[in-house]
């Protein structure tokens, strides 16, 4: 390429590519803060659901409006998920009286029943187990793994979804004094 | 949407295992790419590691720096394995800071490293792209378009998509022109870096633009900003490089000959102060003859350094004609009247015409390093960044070589 070719090229390129940024905030407006659609997403509203607890109470997220509330599946065979668990319990007791809920939601439909109630009552865990028995929760909140932890702010927006072990007892404590340290 | 690869019992997370997979393929390459340029892939490969560790490090420290209480309840969580709990920007920050300052350490010479760089940049924008893809993450606005996704409730652009054809045509493209990364494909260092810096700001600009969740700076996408400052950055260095006229280049040349070689190595010199200003000039050498190696061929050789206004090219097309006129036949390695050898030109590493610059005979010859070192004992290798010192303790040519003094009318010992 001559110098004089390179030169009218690259200058050519430059300023349409100035043009496309100057017209795509009006070609192609950014939705912010997506109050409207409903996905298991950062940034999305929460899905709503309702489940069954082991005692047969009717529970909703929807329950929960205005409260942080992190929704955790689980099996009783997931040694990660067991892991998991006290953590959550432990940072349960620190930020239950500020509203923090945990709904620890058992994929029943592919665990035995009794084995995950036991473990559950055994562990004296304070938080709300829920029952997910014909697997229609999991296939909407895109289940691939256990467990899966999804992150809700009051607004009932999702703050993250945690796939695997990625979930702590430090992360969840940073994520909620967060949470309410914007509110306070 | 993948997010997870389920092999037998285990979950793999899609997109951790594809930007391993990136840095891997990238460095793999990259080594190949190295090789064939002639820069110091091990000190390379090294500082990437280093920059890695200390990256990922600052990523939790800046995270436990932003969120103190996160170890409230457990301060061994400092150590502990979750990927949520990393600044991903301060870390990479850090990280290339750091691979930055040990490279430097090392006499890396920035260009001609930056270039050899460019697979594995490419493979990781590609790569990040990709695990974005798997993941959901970067998702496009929503569209009629008959080529939309379902994604996250909505018909969406598939943003990762388009920059993923774009950037393998790219890549593609730069194999092809690097004959599958044997050489830069240009004469200036850098230009390969510089230009794929380019695309990968222009095809953020363009993709940006589809993509739903944008970081506003005023009205304005931060990343289509950053992505046009790249473009910007990478056509005024290929301008800076390609086509800016270069005055007072450093030239070092190899002079040689075996017959009537001290005649016709003094008359060489005067004919090349005629043309170029010789900066230094070595004493005279003498060895037996490596190419042919004719036990009863003797050379006698000099290293020159000259400063030259001349591009490349010209350069070479005047030093032919020099030797044209001493009677040297193309080919004819037994009796060689006067040889001139580009060694080095500036700093550029590239290949031109079956000519690779540095000289690879630069890392091979006493007759060339030693007269080399005594002009230059400062000289590093263009591409290497490996001192003349060491160029010489590492030599495997194991020939006698003997300096001679001048006196009038020819040489002695």
């Amino acid at each position: 390429m001559s110098k004089k070719t390179f030169s009218v090229f690259s200058i050519t390129v430059i300023l349409l590519s100035l043009v496309w940024i100057m017209m795509t905030p009006i070609l192609f407006p950014s939705v912010q803060a997506d109050t409207n659609t409903f996905a298991v997403h950062k940034g999305f509203q929460a899905p709503n659901f309702t489940l069954k607890t082991p005692d047969d109470q009717t529970l909703s997220l929807s329950d929960y409006e205005g409260q942080p509330v992190l929704v955790f599946f689980w099996a009783s065979w997931c040694s990660v998920c067991k892991r998991t668990m006290p953590e959550l319990q432990s940072v349960y007791e620190d930020f239950a009286p500020r509203g923090f809920e945990i709904l620890a939601i058992n994929t029943s439909f592919q665990d035995t029943l009794s084995n995950a109630i036991n473990y559950f009552q055994s562990q004296g865990y304070t938080f709300t187990m829920l029952l997910d028995l014909d697997g229609i929760l999991s296939r909407d909140y895109q289940l691939h793994a256990v467990p899966l932890s999804v992150l809700i702010n009051p607004d009932g927006e999702i703050v993250d979804v945690i796939i695997g072990s990625g979930m702590s007892e430090s992360y969840l404590r940073a994520q909620l004094n967060n949470i309410f340290g914007e509110r306070d | 949407m993948f997010p997870i690869i389920n092999i037998g019992p285990f979950a793999i997370q899609t997109s951790g295992f594809i930007l391993i997979a990136a840095l891997f393929m990238g460095i793999w390459i990259m080594g190949y790419f190295s090789k064939n340029l002639g820069t110091n892939g091990e000190v390379i490969e090294n500082s990437i590691l280093l920059g890695l560790i200390v990256g990922l490090i600052s990523a939790r420290a800046g995270f436990i720096l932003q969120n103190p209480t996160a170890l409230a309840g457990n301060p061994f969580a400092v150590f502990s394995l979750t990927p949520s709990m990393l600044n991903a920007s301060f870390g990479i920050f850090v990280g290339v800071v750091t691979a930055f300052i040990f490279g430097q350490k090392k006499h890396l010479p920035l260009w001609p490293t930056l270039d050899t760089l460019t697979p594995l940049l490419i493979l990781v924008f590609a790569g990040i792209h990709l695990s974005n893809f798997a993941n959901g993450n970067g998702y496009g606005l929503p569209t009629d378009l008959p080529w939309g996704i379902q994604l996250w409730n909505e018909t969406r652009h598939p943003v990762n998509l388009y920059v993923l054809v774009l950037i393998s045509a790219y890549f593609i493209r730069t194999a092809l022109h690097t004959k599958i990364f044997k050489n830069t494909g240009f004469i200036r260092s850098g230009t390969l870096f510089s230009l794929t810096l380019g695309v990968i700001g222009f095809i953020t600009l363009i993709s940006r633009s589809f993509v739903e969740e944008k970081v506003l700076i005023g009205s304005f996408d931060s990343w289509q900003l950053m992505g046009f400052a790249l473009l910007v950055f990478g056509m005024a260095m290929i301008y800076h490089k390609g086509y800016k006229n270069q005055k007072h280049i450093s030239v070092f040349i190899s002079l040689g000959s075996n017959q009537d070689a001290e005649k016709n190595l003094g008359k060489a010199i005067d004919q090349i102060k005629a043309s170029f200003k010789i900066r230094k000039s070595s004493n005279v050498y003498k060895t037996k003859d490596v190419i042919s190696e004719d036990a009863l061929s003797t050379f006698f050789n000099q290293v020159i350094e000259i400063d030259t206004d001349l591009s490349y090219i010209d350069l070479r097309t005047k030093l032919k004609a020099i030797e044209r006129g001493f009677g040297r036949q193309q080919g004819n390695k037994k009796s060689v009247p006067l040889d001139l050898d580009i060694l080095t030109y500036d700093n550029d590493v590239f290949y031109f015409h079956g000519k690779q610059i540095p000289d690879p005979n630069l890392i091979q010859y006493k007759y060339i390093v030693v007269p080399l070192g005594e002009i230059a004992p400062d000289f590093r290798h263009p591409a290497s960044g490996v001192g003349v010192e060491d160029i010489i303790a590492q030599l495997s040519d194991k020939n006698a070589i003997q300096k001679l003094k001048e006196v009038e009318n020819g040489f002695t010992t």
